[in-house]
């Protein structure tokens, strides 16, 4: 059923035996050349890509990265990304992916452990914060420093950890092939399949635009368009630039976006599916009421890519498990054979095929359906970007001038940081290393610096909201007094 | 063309997640400042083509006040 590739040229033979990165680059590469396959902003041939990803192989080559070695792309969404992506695991190297958003300190830590041999990042870049992909010219360097994979892993993510330090998280070749199988093995309703389409609003460098969108769309046949503005109309007017039935896949934001704009839905919308974070109560009806065509929900982790669904909304808020679950004292547990974390002997997280999702759930006996209720730790999602509030609240605590610093989240006002400073300390300062430090997404959207952060009677630091808000009025007032 | 009100803004901003205006925080984040846009652009027919830079200058109902009106306004011209 796929192509093969042999150092980075790419066929459409049929490819077999173990997986690997170039097996899968040849199965989501292979098929007819005049096929249309992605749209950004204009219609790619599979042909096309296929030669895309040719001329990509041999410039990472140039930069020299061969079989085994480990590629960081650092592009935002955009055509030179999935040329990128492919020619890197057509060569066989590891693919590491990098938000495009993290500061230079956040990708220089980045960069180092996860060993990058050749980095691509992108010049010419034409994006904007309304843009649903942007426009690109890929350029490799060769990084000194780096070092080979010591694994058959192919793509490697790195996930806001709750320990302060960035998880390492990686996938074989073999897993994504098994969950391209999960989402083929989807019945009643299917996962979009050939003779559809998809608009794909969610990022491809993270795991549900990537598999559910990227993957799943070359590997099935299923053209994907990415929309030119993340608006309302601009959602509708990508749905309605192709006459086949579409399906939009994107997070939760997006589904209220549709919501306020839809008057009369396109005639093909078959439908949306969003995942990243909880839906609000309310969303799934609203949006079959305006829109006339179900909302449907996925819930999935970087580390094993989507574990449950309910893809034409008639289970809300349950979903039914791709992969065997269980329930660990309220948490959900996926069953996953290996530690998907490289360099971390962590057994909260994975310990004997079990992996720990940190999600609270329950498991309905009867029909295996889980239904998700919350995170059970620090992290928190902006938009489907997960954010640690410990990363967030260690990175502040160690800038210089800092004393004290507590950072917690409100759904309605986002990442709060309330912070007293030291002798000498300059606001001023601490607002511009943190711009240095911190991507913006994960940066706090209210920081209140106070004389003194309130303390309980034994000393601790209050770590209620409603407290700290109090307390910044109250200096707050005291300042506006002078 | 009719200058938007702080007002209009805060109710545009209640819409989404349907809150009710006064939990409408003064910092706005990126989810807030895209519906802000997209409701502004459908409310007065317009395409806002807003920079980086200039969103950067939204990042509180004040600034978005300001900058939507003075881009509602040019893109009216």
């Amino acid at each position: 059923m796929g192509g093969s590739t042999v150092s980075g040229t790419v066929t459409a033979e049929p490819a077999a035996g173990p997986w690997t990165g170039a097996r899968l680059a040849a199965l989501l590469l292979a098929g007819d050349a005049t096929e249309d396959c992605l749209s950004f902003g204009r219609p790619v041939q599979r042909g096309e890509l296929r030669t895309l990803v040719e001329e990509q192989a041999a410039a990472l080559r140039a930069a020299g990265l061969g079989a085994g070695g480990v590629l960081a792309i650092q592009l935002p969404p955009s055509l030179a990304f999935v040329a990128t992506l492919l020619a890197g695991w057509s060569l066989d190297a590891r693919t590491v992916l990098l938000d495009h958003r993290l500061t230079e300190t956040e990708t220089g830590r980045a960069l180092d452990r996860v060993g990058a041999q050749v980095v691509v990042t992108g010049v010419d870049v034409r994006a904007g914060r309304l843009r649903g992909y942007a426009e690109a010219t890929a350029v490799a360097a060769p990084r000194p420093g780096g070092r080979p994979a010591d694994s058959d892993h192919v793509l490697v993510q790195l996930s806001s950890g709750s320990t302060g330090a960035s998880k390492v998280i990686a996938r074989t070749a073999a897993d994504l092939a098994a969950e391209l199988d999960r989402y083929a093995a989807l019945t009643a309703p299917a996962y979009p399949g050939r003779g559809e389409r998809m608009v794909v609003l969610a990022s491809v460098v993270h795991v549900l635009g990537l598999v559910g969108g990227l993957l799943r769309g070359l590997a099935a046949g299923v053209p994907l368009a990415f929309a030119e503005r993340l608006t309302g109309d601009g959602i509708l007017a990508a749905v309605a630039a192709d006459p086949r039935p579409t399906t939009v896949l994107g997070v939760p934001f997006h589904a209220e976006l549709l919501v306020a704009a839809a008057e009369t839905a396109p005639g093909n919308l078959r439908g949306a599916i969003v995942a990243g974070e909880l839906v609000r109560p309310g969303l799934p009806e609203a949006f079959r009421a305006r829109l006339g065509v179900p909302l449907g929900t996925m819930y999935g982790m970087t580390e094993v890519g989507v574990i449950a669904t309910d893809l034409d909304g008639t289970r809300h808020p349950a979903l039914l498990p791709t992969l065997p679950v269980r329930l660990v004292d309220g948490e959900l547990q996926v069953r996953r054979d290996s530690s998907p974390y490289l360099g971390l002997s962590d057994p909260t997280r994975w310990a004997d095929g079990w992996l720990h999702t940190r999600d609270a759930a329950d498991l309905d006996p009867g029909t295996g359906a889980v239904t998700i209720r919350g995170r059970l730790d620090s992290q928190v999602s902006i938009g489907g970007l997960k954010v640690d509030l410990t990363e967030v609240e260690q990175t502040l605590g160690a800038l210089p001038g800092v004393a004290e610093v507590v950072v917690l989240h409100d759904a309605d006002s986002g990442i709060e940081a309330y912070l007293a400073l030291g002798p000498g300390g300059d606001p001023a300062a601490v607002e511009a290393a943190i711009v240095r430090e911190l991507a913006a997404f994960k940066r706090p959207r209210r920081l209140r610096i106070l004389d003194a952060l309130p303390r309980t009677a034994t000393n601790k630091v209050v770590r209620d909201l409603a407290a700290l808000r109090r307390a910044a009025a109250r200096t707050q007032e005291t300042t506006d007094e002078h | 063309m009719t200058p938007l009100g702080r007002e209009d803004v805060v109710a545009m901003l209640a819409r989404f997640g349907d809150r009710d205006p006064a939990d409408v925080p003064e910092e706005l984040g990126s989810l807030e400042l895209t519906w802000l846009v997209d409701q502004v652009e459908r409310r007065y027919g317009v395409l806002l083509d807003l920079d980086d830079d200039v969103f950067a200058g939204m990042s509180t109902v004040t600034g978005a006040v300001a900058v939507l009106n003075e881009s509602v306004g040019a893109s009216d011209a």
